[in-house]
């Protein structure tokens, strides 16, 4: 569970940028300023050296997203459509690349310890949530079986069937059922002290940048108001 | 010395009561086999043994189970986990962490052990387990059986006195069986108290030093003489060959399959008779339920598989989905709808043979199953038994030429076995149905059963035959 050494940021400082840009992001009206973040998260992605691949993919995805918001307000918006569509379209870049700098550079479980050592995230939901995840790859069998079962009574499922995701939701409540039965009989105690095997060391100095980086934001984009 | 035992103790899930004023000890130092039908209550019993229930459901309505004198359910889970910790039946269910040596720390740490007293005891028993070499492994790249030795390696490192098994070897392969029952006897000999449960008491003789048996209309638990475990031998009762096995629409010819390295089946040609209920046997983890899953496409193979000498795979899934039918072991998976009536509507309504089943035929068997009362229940509320032959009649009704049965008889009493073996020597004779059963219970059964397939060796054998056809 040791974490070593790596460069970039501490996971729970790329937590609090996130947050403390995200919002205020979404009441900013500055296609500059958007511009701004995609080209900062851009650089740290390339400087933390990122899977280029699964990058591109995620950003790739997202287009039609992008395009879907742009379009909509270029074409059936009012007031300054240009602007507006640029301002919807350049957001869901803008907060899909602020996500992709803490989910890209980090695992699943540094994220939920350092937001557990230095945010009071609580143990039930830290371990909790990393059980989930585990399951992730049952629950992809599970699913070819329920469909499967379906097929033996030639009435095959459909993804806009509601019975499927039923069936589907009841199977994870019985996952997580057991396997919160699982950890209590490994002493798993909620509320209780564990031992800290985990170290995230997390400079002052990150906090600061944090601080500094969301004051400056806001500051941009409710006091100077670029484009 | 540590105590582990119930007093007076009923509990009961929703209206149906488990057990009623249950008086029982855990011997200490023994290795205990606790066995009864599937539903029975032993899970139940575990659980509540382990101090997990009524915290995960149920109600105790009168006693408790006492650990060294305290209410069990009452004692914080990081203190009772030293003294009582369970493995459960589905291996891979119990891991919050992804690495092996990540999942033991996580048990550790709970304890709030020392980092170096944590360190010291996870090497200790990985060596003790073999495991070193699996320490980095993330725990979803292993096998059940190794799964369950994680399991065991994290009750271990916390040093439990009492391990309590819940069905463990229900996912593992027989090598994995093999050994963790070793694992499990040499603890035992070195002061452990092992208490298992196991719907199936085969292979325990001279592994087992004490036998139980839930005694589900008492609602209580007995002691059995150990001689009433059965051998690996006395349980073979074997089935009568019916002189003539007359060709079958399900064929294979040089059928291979395994499970991640492990070859299970090489090079087997059979063909599955038409209008004969057959049994599949052989021992835990030979390959029995992954045949079923090869014949019905959901797992990989190699060689020939063929319907109707049409090769299976050019025929797209879904239509071979109406050929060859499978009864799952575990009901629920089978069920798509809510309720009783609308499970037998959809299979009314795609019967493969609508003339045959008609609303008449199917009252008749509700009937005669007991199921009558319940048409307007949901499926999850049912019974075990209630959900098995439910289970069993939808898929009797969908009527696919073929029909696999994996433990169809698996939390019936035996009223209910013969009601069903009837129904099913009833369907094969209609409608000439080819039926495969996997039954780990042969008693009352084998005398309804026209051949006997043992899966052996890498081989299916015909019984009574003198080599595989």
């Amino acid at each position: 569970m040791n974490r070593t050494k790596r460069r970039g940021l501490n996971p729970t400082i790329l937590f609090v940028i996130m947050l403390g840009i995200g919002l205020p992001l979404s009441f900013s009206r500055s296609v500059i300023l958007n511009a701004i973040i995609m080209l900062f998260t851009v650089l740290y992605l390339c400087w933390e050296r990122v899977r280029l691949r699964t990058a591109l993919l995620v950003l790739l995805i997202a287009f039609p997203l992008a395009f879907g918001s742009w379009a909509s307000f270029m074409f059936f918006g009012t007031g300054d459509r240009l602007h507006a569509a640029w301002i919807y379209g350049t957001r869901v870049y803008a907060y899909l690349l602020l996500a992709m700098i803490l989910t890209m550079t980090h695992s699943v479980q540094e994220i939920l310890l350092s937001l557990h050592h230095h945010l009071h995230l609580s143990n039930t939901f830290v371990y909790g949530l990393l059980g989930s995840f585990n399951m992730m790859k049952n629950l992809r069998d599970q699913y070819r079986r329920i469909k499967y079962s379906a097929m033996l009574r030639d009435a095959p499922y459909h993804f806009w069937q509601a019975h499927f995701y039923l069936r589907l939701i009841i199977t994870a409540l019985n996952w997580s059922n057991d396997l919160a039965i699982a950890m209590t009989s490994q002493g798993f105690t909620e509320g209780a002290e564990r031992t800290e095997l985990s170290v995230d060391p997390l400079p002052a100095w990150q906090w600061g940048l944090a601080g500094l980086l969301i004051v400056l934001y806001c500051g941009a984009a409710f006091l100077w108001r670029p484009w | 010395m540590t105590s582990l035992s119930a007093h007076q103790l009923s509990f009961a899930y929703d209206d149906r009561e488990i057990f009623h004023r249950l008086d029982f000890t855990v011997p200490m130092g023994e290795f205990s086999l606790l066995t009864g039908p599937s539903g029975s209550g032993k899970s139940s019993l575990l659980k509540l043994l382990a101090g997990l229930f009524p915290q995960y459901g149920g109600r105790v309505t009168s006693g408790q189970v006492s650990l060294n004198g305290q209410n069990a359910a009452e004692i914080v889970p990081f203190q009772r986990a030293t003294k009582v910790a369970m493995l459960f039946q589905h291996p891979a269910r119990q891991f919050a962490m992804r690495t092996v040596n990540q999942q033991i720390d996580f048990a550790l740490a709970n304890l709030q052990l020392s980092a170096a007293e944590i360190y010291r005891r996870r090497q200790w028993v990985l060596g003790k387990l073999a495991l070193q070499q699996f320490a980095h492994r993330l725990v979803t790249t292993l096998s059940g059986g190794e799964q369950q030795r994680v399991a065991l390696a994290c009750v271990l490192a916390m040093d439990s006195e009492i391990i309590l098994l819940d069905e463990p070897f229900a996912n593992v392969d027989i090598n994995g069986r093999k050994n963790l029952l070793q694992i499990l006897k040499r603890l035992q000999e070195t002061g452990k108290t092992i208490f298992l449960a196991d719907h199936d008491p085969t292979g325990y003789c001279g592994i087992a030093s004490r036998l139980f048996r839930v005694d589900a209309d008492a609602k209580t638990v007995r002691t059995v003489p150990l001689e009433n475990l059965p051998t690996e031998e006395e349980n073979l009762t074997p089935v009568r060959l019916s002189d003539e096995l007359l060709g079958g629409r399900l064929r294979w010819h040089d059928l291979t399959y395994g499970v991640g390295e492990r070859q299970l089946v090489h090079n087997s040609s059979f063909t599955l008779p038409a209008g004969k209920i057959g049994l599949l046997s052989g021992k835990n983890g030979a390959g029995k339920s992954t045949l079923f899953n090869v014949l019905s496409r959901q797992h990989h193979f190699t060689g020939q598989l063929s319907f109707d000498s049409v090769l299976a795979q050019k025929v797209p899934l879904r239509k071979w989905a109406l050929k060859v039918g499978q009864v799952f072991q575990n009901s629920t998976d089978q069920f798509i709808s809510m309720t009783v009536k609308q499970e037998l509507a959809i299979s009314r309504k795609h019967s493969r043979q609508p003339d045959y089943w008609t609303p008449r035929r199917i009252d008749q068997c509700l009937a005669d199953l007991n199921l009558s009362r319940v048409v307007d229940h949901v499926c999850y509320r049912l019974s075990g038994g209630q959900q098995k032959k439910l289970q069993l009649l939808s898929m009797l009704i969908m009527a696919q030429p073929v029909l696999l049965l994996d433990e169809p008889f698996a939390g019936l009493d035996l009223q209910s076995i013969q009601r069903v073996l009837q129904l099913l020597k009833m369907v094969k004779k209609d409608l000439q149905t080819s039926i495969l059963i996997i039954s780990h219970q042969r008693y009352g059964i084998v005398a309804a059963l026209d051949y006997e397939l043992r899966l052996t060796g890498q081989r299916l054998i015909l019984q009574g035959r003198d080599s595989d056809e």
